[in-house]
């Protein structure tokens, strides 16, 4: 007896599954390499096909088989039904945000236009708050260049705060600028540079220095932009005392 | 008949037909049905799930005495032939026979990675008649159970063996026992349980030829 008799031999045991796992496992490995037993392994299987057919039928239980077709079935269109909530999800995720990011730019723009504007709005009510409560209003002439401009000072004497305006006045020759000063008793102490705007006026609003002592009036200057001076150098156009 | 009239009865449900003595069920054309699910056609798998699901139950439920271990392997017969239907070269075996060994080997595999030999064994000592399940089943209704008559062929044929073959094939193909595990259940040598299957299956090999090309 060869070793390809033994699996001659039991070519019906494979096929009726009565081998030993072992041998079971042998012959499954046999007939990947032979032909002859694969195709009578095969022939047998067909013989007997309907043997299993001796076995008495069992009714099913109510629903069994709606519920094998619904779980193979079912499992094909839950595969749609299982991508279809994410799928949507997405798509809202990403329509939300293409209209929220320049819903979200304009919101933006418009917050920080309404802070600058707010911020705008602060200073000028507070600028008016100084004029409308100033105890004292001065004001001197200022001729440069053959044009008549002026020096104005609301001084708040509540908030010890000055609203300034200076008008008429041409732009400044190069290389020197306008510089409002307060005169204390003390001496003199720098208060602002005036930027000239073409003529338009300048408004500013100052607080008392804290240095130099009682302040007793205002003169604005023309001082060269070199001087770093605490004391005026250049050319006096205006003199107010209080 | 023509392919187109195949189909149409096939989709329309179960045809009866008289044949010979007894009751002849002719349920679907094969090959069409094979053709149906192939292209996924639910109304196909409908059709196979009615009929095929109380033969397989009643095999399942021989083997694993257990009506939730066996439904759980019909279950999975199902899933398994429609996942691989596309797939399974068309080598002559019908479908319903294709099921049946799809679904016996994995009632066989879960017998044996169980290792419920002792419980089986107790269970084929009071073994009965070819079929009969060991727990209680729903009686089927002979007369609307398509493919009875191969049924009764094939208990007909293994009855027709004598009594040691008989046993033998009881235990070996319809409880799922190994020759060994048989031997030692009867106590008789390992070669005396071959001798017999041996000689069982090759006389069932010829009874049941008649029976080979049937459609169910």
């Amino acid at each position: 007896m060869n070793p390809h008799d033994w699996y001659v031999e039991h070519r019906v045991d494979f096929v009726a599954r009565t081998l030993d796992s072992d041998d079971e496992m042998s012959f499954a490995d046999h007939l990947r390499r032979c032909d002859e037993c694969k195709a009578a392994v095969q022939a047998i299987e067909r013989d007997l096909a309907w043997l299993p057919m001796g076995a008495s039928p069992v009714t099913p239980r109510p629903g069994f088989r709606h519920q094998i077709v619904r779980n193979i079935v079912g499992g094909r269109h839950a595969v749609w039904r299982r991508w279809t909530v994410p799928i949507a999800l997405a798509a809202s995720v990403l329509v939300a945000l293409g209209l929220y990011v320049p819903e979200r730019r304009e919101s933006d723009r418009l917050e920080r236009t309404l802070a600058i504007r707010t911020g705008e709005l602060t200073s000028l009510r507070d600028s008016l708050s100084v004029m409308r409560q100033a105890a004292r209003v001065l004001q001197a002439s200022i001729s440069m260049n053959g044009q008549e401009g002026g020096l104005l000072i609301f001084a708040d004497d509540v908030s010890h705060r000055w609203n300034v305006v200076v008008h008429g006045l041409p732009p400044a020759p190069p290389g020197e600028t306008y510089q409002f000063w307060f005169i204390c008793a003390d001496g003199m102490v720098r208060g602002a540079t005036v930027i000239s705007q073409g003529g338009r006026p300048v408004f500013f609003t100052l607080g008392m220095p804290d240095e130099g002592g009682p302040v007793m009036g205002a003169a604005l200057t023309m001082e060269p932009k070199s001087n770093r001076s605490p004391k005026p150098r250049g050319k006096e156009l205006a003199q107010l005392t209080l | 008949m023509s392919a187109d009239t195949d189909h149409s009865r096939g989709r329309s449900g179960p045809a009866v037909t008289s044949a010979g003595d007894g009751k002849r069920l002719v349920i679907l054309n094969d090959r069409t049905l094979r053709q149906r699910l192939v292209a996924r056609d639910e109304q196909a798998l409908v059709e196979l799930v009615e009929v095929a699901t109380p033969w397989l139950l009643g095999v399942t439920h021989a083997m694993l005495s257990d009506s939730g271990d066996a439904e759980d392997v019909v279950m999975q017969t199902f899933v398994t032939a429609w996942n691989r239907i596309g797939l399974v070269r068309d080598d002559g075996l019908d479908l319903v026979p294709w099921l049946l060994r799809i679904a016996r080997n994995r009632a066989i595999d879960q017998l044996r990675s169980r290792r419920r030999l002792q419980i089986k064994t107790n269970l084929a000592g009071a073994l009965g008649g070819l079929g009969e399940s060991v727990t209680p089943a729903a009686e089927p209704n002979e007369a609307a159970q398509p493919g009875w008559h191969v049924h009764e062929t094939v208990k007909a044929a293994v009855g027709a063996l004598p009594d040691d073959q008989r046993i033998a094939i009881q235990l070996a193909y319809f409880r799922g026992l190994t020759q060994s595990e048989i031997a030692e259940h009867l106590a008789i040598p390992l070669g005396t349980v071959k001798t017999r299957l041996r000689l069982a299956f090759e006389k069932l090999r010829v009874s049941l030829a008649s029976v080979k090309d049937w459609n169910l």
